[in-house]
């Protein structure tokens, strides 16, 4: 029993099968990422992704020979080192394949020469001597390479910070090496002048030097994500090698101090403190990343949309410092979740390393690698969770970038090295408490992180997405079939045309525009596109079961819900036909059910050519965008005078304030009161004067003279087609009011009777700002035996007989048998 | 469907990725039960003290624990019913292979072999320890001698 426990635990072996795990795991994320096209898609004829298996074979082959060099020449290394290795760096290579393919290829080429590297390197190394005999030699090159950048910098993307030294395609960020070489000779350093009683001064005095070198040449090329990098790095070094607590609240205020200061003086830091601290002051802008990122991170949620499934393109640079948010977005809580497990355990093993070195210059450097790797993973995960400012590092292993994974690399295979040799006893440990602490640090780090992602995954997800700024959503308009909008005839006014993945909105009738609104990807939704958006959408009158599982499968919503409207296309088509040229707007009412039957407001644009014509819409001093007959807002003196009032016993109105029984008149007939209707309307008038109404309230008073003084509440959107139950009526928002008794309203309808025809009518005038307006209210008679109606009609001209032939041919229209 | 079996797959992944991690874990925990395991096997040597006091027939007391208390108090290991010796006056304890003797501040001071003893001390079969006037008499058996860490069978390479 004991052997086979024994030989079960074999470092070697630990190694192989961990391996082996990593490999099923990488498999299934290529295979996952290759079928994703299919499940995108709905159905299976789809292009499969297929070329990301070249970077799975060259993963595979990596780490066979790697392993197979660790077997033959050092078996007692540490056996989770290599794994974890192999764990991140594929799952961070098929993500960026993911991302972008050509990016992938690069990659995968510079894993095939980090793989040369560890293949190369791991062969045995007592006492890593030349490391520490060329500390300085090393150090001077690493400073000078960098120092280069700032002659002979480029940047690969072109603008930007010029990081890199390039030449025939082929890019190196001496930073990165710059950080190792840096670890490399603190340890060295701090080995040789271990003092038995530790004085901080003489100890800091030549590394604070180097380091403030470092960190000057990074901060003249504006890396401070490196330079904050280098600050945490040389903290720990020091603080392990001194033992002295009150190295971390110097450096603390160090920190703290440098950060104030490059608040003021770089751009870049003001910039990202700022949109760390109120990202949603400006999301479209200073804090664009940092919402995408979080938007990312919240569509994720518990279990990730799946490889290929999500948008993490969304987000700009996602396959560098973003790359965490797409992790997030595709692997869900439960990957990240997965993903900080393995960072944790990998700088878990690096400090177990570091406590077993056998001497101090292969402890310190131990400590020092595991710290930087630890550190680094923390504050560009934090950046991207909005748990820390941003800071443009990469994450270890999984960013692309080469310089980036060499790097990584030759830090896990100098662990390995000194991991080595187990036979070694360990050095003493003087002071074992601050490798507690640097543990237990990168451990809450880790935690915090964790936690940070569940609150943006799985507390704030869900209202995160529901944000305008989601791009998530037009695109799920794409893929999912949008409801479509029908006349009470069922003819269509507005659909979605085409095949899955092209869906377009169609609007078949645009005059309605300023009605019905539209839906685009950039400039959003307007009227009841943007009112009826849950039910088109099918975010509602769908199953729960069925939304979920949709959400669940895609990421995406399912089918949407026709609606049907009360408009009557027949009865629109006069009132746009007569307003064409004109500025004005239409309002045609059942005036007992309150259902609208034309509702028009001049001049219109046409939503299906938004792209062209948004600017100068949006300029247009004619406002073609309002919904006149809802959302203007007019003055009706006139009609107050000479309809409403005057039955009231008040001949004359006041010009300034209505006395108490004219205003409880008035707000009887809903003129104080924004109209209860899923469509936006215009806000109220304040109560004590006189109030501004839209054509839509002025019909809605007019009702009550049809209708035995009750004014009903009015209805656009009747039905909605639910797949479990058909037509489903949609209830008014409001109810009937007996705005004023029956005889009184049938008194004033008499008064205003048109000579031979079954209705009344009204004309009369207002002006507002020296520009004069024309007034028709028209209805029929209380004792009309078929359905009540009333008109509205409002020019913003003096018109009164176009006003007038336009209401009755819509009368006559509507009153038709 | 293409949607439900790229769910399941979904699935499987993150079980994978579990895998992984709970097989590391799981590893974890069988190394600190292997190391757990290794120290258990290093036994500590039987040690057996025949004491003697004025005035009372010597006895033989043999211990099995790693660390044995000498003194008055009735709690020690070794509880010696004598007026000059401390309430807790030294201890004896197994480590690094050795059985090692050390005075806790006592009153009388201890002697190895006469000689008074002032930090920890190996000590050997037939050593004589003494603490105030009891005088007690270290036996190790022989066949119970034990190397100082022990191999496991399975390190046991074909010389």
């Amino acid at each position: 029993m004991r052997r086979r426990i024994v030989r079960f635990l074999a470092p070697i072996t630990i190694e192989g099968r961990l391996l082996t795990l990593a490999a099923i795991f990488i498999f299934l994320y290529a295979l996952a990422l290759t079928l994703s096209p299919a499940a995108r898609a709905r159905t299976w004829e789809a292009n499969y992704r297929l070329v990301h298996w070249v970077g799975v074979a060259v993963w595979v082959g990596v780490f066979y020979f790697a392993h197979r060099q660790s077997k033959r020449h050092i078996p007692d290394s540490d056996p989770y080192l290599l794994p974890l290795t192999a764990l991140l760096s594929g799952w961070g290579l098929l993500t960026i394949f993911r991302l972008t393919t050509a990016f992938g290829a690069r990659q995968m080429l510079w894993l095939a020469a980090a793989g040369l590297l560890l293949t190369l390197g791991l062969r045995p190394a007592p006492e890593l001597r030349f490391l520490r005999r060329y500390k300085y030699l090393a150090l001077t090159a690493g400073l000078l390479l960098t120092a280069l950048t700032l002659i002979f910098g480029t940047n690969p993307l072109g603008g930007g910070p010029r990081l890199w030294l390039g030449c025939c395609g082929i890019y190196l960020q001496p930073s990165e090496p710059l950080k190792l070489l840096l670890i490399i000779y603190l340890a060295a350093y701090f080995a040789d002048h271990q003092p038995l009683n530790v004085r901080l001064l003489p100890l800091m005095a030549p590394t604070a030097l180097v380091t403030g070198l470092a960190l000057l040449l990074l901060i003249a090329q504006r890396d401070l994500g490196t330079a904050s990098l280098f600050i945490f790095t040389y903290t720990v070094m020091l603080f392990i090698a001194s033992g002295r607590k009150r190295v971390l609240f110097i450096s603390l205020l160090g920190l703290a101090v440098t950060g104030v200061a490059g608040y003021f003086l770089f751009d870049v830091v003001q910039l990202r403190v700022d949109a760390w601290l109120n990202p949603w002051l400006d999301p479209s802008g200073r804090s664009y990343q940092i919402i995408q990122s979080l938007l990312a991170i919240a569509n994720g949620g518990l279990g990730g949309r799946g490889p290929g499934l999500g948008n993490p393109g969304l987000v700009p640079v996602t396959h560098s410092d973003f790359i965490f948010a797409a992790i997030a977005e595709e692997m869900g809580l439960a990957g990240t979740l997965g993903l900080f497990c393995a960072i944790g355990l990998l700088v878990a093993r690096g400090l177990r390393v570091a406590l077993h070195a056998p001497d101090q210059f292969r402890r310190l450097l131990a400590t020092g690698l595991s710290a930087y790797l630890g550190i680094q993973s923390i504050l560009i995960a934090g950046g991207n969770l909005r748990l820390l400012p941003l800071t443009g590092v990469t994450l270890p292993f999984l960013s692309y970038g080469g310089s980036s994974l060499l790097t990584s690399f030759a830090a896990v295979l100098l662990l390995l090295l000194i991991s080595s040799q187990p036979e070694d006893e360990p050095a003493p440990l003087p002071q074992p408490r601050p490798h507690f602490i640097l543990a237990a640090l990168l451990g809450l780090g880790l935690l915090a992180a964790g936690l940070t992602n569940g609150w943006w995954a799985a507390v704030r997800g869900p209202d995160l997405l529901t944000r305008t700024d989601n791009a998530r959503r037009a695109i799920a308009d794409r893929y999912v079939r949008r409801g479509s909008l029908l006349d009470r005839q069922g003819r269509v006014i507005t659909a979605t045309t085409g095949q899955p993945g092209q869906y377009q909105r169609l609007y078949a009738y645009p005059d309605l525009a300023p009605v019905t609104g539209y839906t685009h990807p950039v400039y959003g939704q307007a009227g009841l596109e943007a009112s009826l958006d849950p039910y088109l959408r099918g975010l509602q009158g769908n199953p729960a079961a069925l939304i979920w599982w949709d959400h669940l499968l895609y990421g995406q919503p399912p089918p949407g819900l026709d609606v049907r409207l009360s408009l009557d296309l027949d009865i629109q088509q006069i009132a746009d036909r007569t307003l064409r040229n004109h500025i004005g707007a239409v309002v045609v009412l059942n005036a007992s059910s309150g259902e609208i039957l034309a509702m028009a407001s001049h001049p219109t644009y046409d939503p299906g050519r938004l792209d062209e014509q948004a600017a100068a819409l949006h300029q247009d001093p004619a406002a073609p965008l309002l919904n006149r007959a809802a959302q203007g807002r007019y003055p009706c003196t006139s009609m107050l005078t000479e309809l409403f009032a005057p039955t009231a016993g008040l001949r004359i109105f006041p010009s300034t304030a209505p006395n108490t029984s004219t205003l409880e008149l008035l707000d009887a007939l809903g003129l104080y009161q924004p109209p209860e209707l899923r469509l936006p309307v215009a806000d109220s008038s304040p109560p004590e004067r006189l109030p501004l109404i839209s054509p839509l309230q002025a019909a809605l008073a007019a009702a009550a003279y049809s209708n035995d003084g009750v004014r009903p509440s009015p209805r656009l959107a009747m039905a909605v087609n639910t797949p479990a139950q058909g037509w489903v009526i949609l209830p008014a928002l409001g109810a009937p009011v007996q705005a004023l008794p029956a005889e009184q309203a049938r008194l004033t309808a008499e008064e205003h009777i048109v000579a031979g025809e079954p209705y009344w009518e009204w004309v009369g005038q207002d002006s507002r700002n020296g520009s004069r307006l024309t007034w028709y209210l028209g209805g029929t008679l209380p004792d009309w035996q078929a359905t009540p109606v009333t008109v509205v009609v409002l020019l913003e001209e003096e018109n009164s007989s176009l006003a007038v032939r336009l209401g009755r041919m819509l009368l006559e229209e509507t009153l038709r048998p | 469907m293409s949607g439900p079996l790229f769910l399941v797959l979904r699935i499987l992944l993150t079980a994978s990725l579990y895998a992984f991690l709970g097989w590391a874990f799981f590893l974890l925990w069988q190394d600190i039960r292997q190391q757990a395991m290794l120290l258990a096997l290093r036994k500590v040597p039987p040690i057996s003290l025949m004491i003697q006091r004025e005035g009372s027939a010597a006895q033989i007391r043999h211990f099995n624990q790693p660390e044995i208390t000498i003194g008055r108090d009735p709690a020690c290991e070794c509880p010696l019913n004598d007026e000059t010796v401390s309430a807790r006056h030294a201890r004896l304890s197994y480590h690094h292979g050795q059985w090692w003797l050390e005075d806790l501040n006592s009153t009388n001071g201890t002697r190895l072999n006469q000689e008074p003893v002032s930090t920890p001390t190996v000590i050997i079969s037939d050593d004589e320890i003494g603490c105030g006037k009891a005088r007690l008499t270290v036996i190790m058996a022989g066949d119970n001698l034990m190397p100082p860490t022990q191999k496991l069978p399975e390190e046991e390479k074909p010389a």
